[in-house]
């Protein structure tokens, strides 16, 4: 196997491939993602999901003391709204004053830990449909005040005034249940290629347009390579010579071959994947295409649904005393608002180490649940994202291995899990924020799509049938 | 046992630190099963053995050393038959401080409107499926021996302070008595678990007085008075406390059920009583609402959609301590306002900064009456409180003027 180590730099960020094969295409890769005043992210790793700049359900002391959270999305959707009353006002977040610790606007107006890398993004992930179409210079936004517009030259100064560690300039996707067609899928590279184009110029114009430290994540469509070849070459050939384009914000992971096959000056890009992968099987595949860096919606959603986390990497050795369901594969999941938790005083995943495993049990989760009180979620979220974060470590301990080692404990990983997550039969939490609003019927098999409760789905007369867009990471959109 | 400094009985050691010199305020140390409590104390009411989204270990970062559970829910949720298996509400909850408990009677009254009080007990029908069930001292007893709290209410007769019929007053009174009798009895762990009595009588002092006099006499480790917090007026609940505290021993705790609003608080203290217990502080912060000096903000207007201050200026709890500080968040309004009704992060935000508000309320009160500035206490409390003198409320500076501060002497 071949080990290049690659270094891709600009001003604010350092990322090394310590691991991984490049040279014979993409693959899994191993490598450390670091922002000046940050904690290091190693990656493979996952972001977490930020709504209206706060992880739900987890004050920011609670971030800092009980998550191991290298860095957390955030949608700039969720800062802009226009109240009726106030339509004209300025979004608060643009004033925000800065404080020696918390020194980006960003990080001040939601007090996230600043040893947090931040990634902004125009949408969330997944992002609510929109029936207003995208126009030569704007997109459609959800916000807690309805459908908006925002321009290009709006988010540029919005990610100007906020500097986030990372941004992702303004990408033409549709938000639509329809797949667009060939015509659409063209304009929406052309579109993107164009934004990208004024991004960088703006970048270039002035070293404080875009502040020196905001690394740009560049996106790749969920179309085929083939109809956004000329705006892929262009990233590669003009923007990633000149130290602007630092890493990239892939959509559909399956592109990853065609990339390294005609674009390989990019592989040593670091990778964000924002393609929402329901499963940690399908971040199990994605990391296999060379994905660094995940979006995971679904640890959130599952939270809600009173499901507390429940596999590793590697997994367990099989054991004949069950814990398994009749397929004979193991949950991917705990429900813990079934009544066989009621007074159980184990952690909530065997082995966990978290705060709600060691300071409590399954059957005070249990009981919050039935109970309908907010501390049940906050205890899952800790936990969730605990056990997400020690699987991405037991995926590095294993491509730390080799590739082959890799490929062999991720055969046994699906070879010991149920494909899908269970239902989860708890109540939600009560509706937040409009974000839930807008999504109808997504209360069944919320983890099949990206529907349901992470605002993916349509519904209430707005955003149309379920599925925000692109969201297994198996088939692209475009044709 | 007492020394004049210190009571102690099987569960429980009550030593007075200080008093103040001008009115009936108290300092002292509440040693109970689960550590030491000072007092007068604020206790946040964790209803179902969760303080709205605070993790047990945010709620001790406050400095809380003894919050509420609620009987009645714990009864129904998770069951008497979990807490047994479990071994208890300190176990089920991961919360190794003190926990009080109320009889769930006035739970009963309160949320059931069919609920109908005879000798054997409180008669309601399940919320569950509309069976008819009984709760007597004996049951709720068992219940709060089961939940282990480290207080537990007797059961009484709980009447609408503002009932014009005298009779079933007394009747109440009464029946209160006798089930203290009853819950002394029943009670299965006096030596791990201590059991308060509740001064009921409505607003008649002299059936309160009567009331003092036989609950005394039943020496129960500490005492409440019950009843108020049920609608009547300010000056009626004052007199209530004062004429009740008079009679109280020195060497017990007292303590005011359902009070929480910080000036009932304040002269409550003045009047003698140590502890405080109340849904408002963290009820309110769910819709928005902080607690500060100054009184009550709203943080959904828009005047602090761009105010970048903390929601309380000079605050010591960790939302509203600048970043740079240890253990501090730097929240602005501007964030709680920007999530208020949309994420749960700011009512979990608004409750930390509300409960810190009410407990930092009681050490400063505590410790000024150790320093015997008590008296300074209260008035700066009511200049931050209002604008000017005029608007003070007449039953604070009654009660005030009665316990010898003048609230508005020059
Ligand atoms: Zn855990
Ligand atoms: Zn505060």
């Amino acid at each position: 196997m071949t080990v290049d180590t690659q270094n891709s730099n600009s001003a604010a960020m350092r990322f090394e491939v310590l691991k991984g094969a490049l040279k014979d295409g993409v693959a899994a890769r191993v490598g450390r993602l670091a922002f000046s005043g940050r904690l290091p992210i190693d990656t493979p790793n996952s972001l977490a999901m930020a709504s209206r700049g706060a992880l739900p359900h987890l004050t920011p002391d609670n971030v800092g003391k009980h998550l191991q959270a290298g860095g957390a999305y955030m949608a700039l959707e969720d800062f802009i709204e226009r109240p009726q009353r106030y339509s004209k006002r300025t979004p608060p977040i643009y004033t925000t004053p800065t404080t020696p610790k918390h020194t980006t606007r960003l990080h001040s107006f939601t007090a996230m830990p600043q040893s947090v890398t931040t990634v902004l993004g125009a949408r969330r992930v997944p992002a609510v449909n929109s029936p207003m179409g995208n126009t030569n210079a704007s997109i459609s936004v959800f916000t807690s005040t309805g459908f908006q517009v925002l321009t290009t030259r709006e988010y540029l100064s919005a990610v100007t005034a906020l500097a986030p560690d990372i941004a992702i300039p303004l990408t033409d996707l549709p938000h639509s249940p329809i797949t667009p067609n060939s015509k659409r899928a063209l304009r929406m590279a052309e579109r993107t290629d164009e934004w990208a184009v004024e991004w960088f110029a703006s970048l270039a114009e002035s070293t404080t347009t875009i502040p020196q430290r905001t690394a740009t994540f560049a996106p790749v469509l969920p179309i085929s390579y083939s109809i956004q070849w000329e705006y892929i070459a262009r990233l590669a050939e003009d923007y990633l010579p000149t130290g602007q384009l630092s890493g990239l914000a892939i959509y559909d992971p399956d592109l990853l071959p065609d990339l390294a096959e005609h674009a390989p000056a990019l592989l040593p890009l670091p990778r964000l994947s924002l393609s929402n992968p329901p499963t940690p099987h399908h971040i199990l595949r994605q990391i296999a295409l060379g994905v660094d860096l995940f979006a995971l919606p679904f640890i959130n959603t599952i939270s809600d649904a009173g499901l507390a986390l429940s596999f590793s990497f590697p997994p367990p050795p099989p054991s004949p005393s069950g814990g398994t369901t009749t397929s004979g594969l193991s949950p991917l999941a705990t429900d813990l608002s079934h009544p066989s938790h009621a007074t159980s005083l184990t952690p909530l995943s065997q082995n966990c180490t978290c705060y709600a495993c060691t300071a409590h049990h399954r059957a005070y989760i249990h009981h919050l649940l039935a109970a309908r009180e907010m501390l049940g979620w906050t205890l899952l979220q800790i936990h969730n994202h605990a056990v997400m974060a020690d699987f991405f470590a037991g995926v590095r301990a294993a491509l730390a291995q080799g590739q082959e080692a890799f490929e062999e404990v991720a055969r046994q990983f699906s070879l010991a899990y149920e494909p899908d997550f269970p239902e989860g039969v708890a109540e939600r939490p009560r509706a937040r924020g409009y974000h839930y609003r807008s999504v109808g019927g997504g209360e069944g098999r919320r983890n099949k799509g990206g529907g349901g409760r992470g605002g993916g789905g349509g519904g209430g007369g707005r955003g149309g049938g379920g599925g925000g867009g692109k969201v297994d990471g198996e088939k692209s959109i475009g044709g | 046992m007492a020394s004049n400094r210190t009571f102690t009985s099987p569960a429980l050691t009550f030593e007075l630190v200080a008093r103040c010199s001008v009115t009936r305020a108290r300092a002292s140390i509440l040693t109970l099963p689960h550590g030491t409590v000072n007092l007068p104390i604020f206790m946040p009411v964790a209803t179902q053995a969760s303080l709205k989204g605070l993790t047990p270990e945010q709620l001790e970062a406050t400095g809380c050393r003894l919050c509420l559970n609620n009987t009645y829910h714990l009864g129904l949720k998770p069951g008497q038959e979990v807490l047994d298996a479990i071994g208890g509400a300190h176990k089920l909850q991961g919360w190794n401080r003190n926990i009080l408990t109320d009889s769930g009677g006035f739970q009963m009254v309160s949320l059931l409107k069919l609920a109908n009080i005879t000798e054997e007990g409180v008669r309601f029908l399940s919320p569950h499926d509309g069976s008819p069930m009984l709760l007597t001292p004996e049951h709720s007893m068992s219940l709060q021996n089961s939940i282990g709290s480290d207080i537990m209410m007797q059961l009484d007769d709980v009447l609408v302070t503002t009932s014009p019929d005298a009779a079933r007053m007394r009747e109440a009174m009464e029946r209160s008595v006798r089930w203290l009798d009853r819950c002394i009895a029943a009670h299965k762990k006096p030596d791990s678990q201590n059991l308060f009595c509740i001064i009921q009588g409505g607003l008649d002092l002299d059936m309160r007085r009567e009331c003092c006099r036989e609950m005394l006499a039943r020496d129960t480790p500490g005492i409440a008075i019950g009843g108020l917090s049920g609608g009547e007026a300010k000056d009626d609940f004052c007199r209530v406390v004062a004429a009740c505290t008079e009679l109280l021993p020195d060497l017990k705790p007292r303590y005011v059920m359902g009070i929480g609003y910080p000036e009932d608080l304040v002269v409550s203290v003045a009047l003698g009583a140590d502890m405080f217990d109340c849904v408002w502080p963290t009820r309110t912060a769910r819709f928005g609402n902080a607690i500060t000096k100054h009184g009550m903000l709203n943080m959904k207007r828009e005047v602090y959609a761009a105010d970048f201050g903390p929601i309380e200026e000079g605050c010591g709890c960790p939302c509203c301590r600048p970043v740079e500080e240890d253990g501090a968040m730097g929240i602005t309004r501007a964030f709680v306002h920007h999530n208020t009704a949309k994420e749960t992060v700011a009512a979990h935000l608004l409750t930390l900064h509300n409960v810190w508000y009410q407990l930092d309320l009681m050490r400063g009160a505590r410790e000024a009456v150790i320093e015997d500035r008590f008296p300074a206490f209260v008035k700066q409390f009511f200049g931050d409180l209002y604008p000017d003198r005029s608007s003070y409320p007449s039953w604070a500076v009654e009660a005030l003027k009665g316990v010898g501060i003048d609230l508005l002497e020059t």
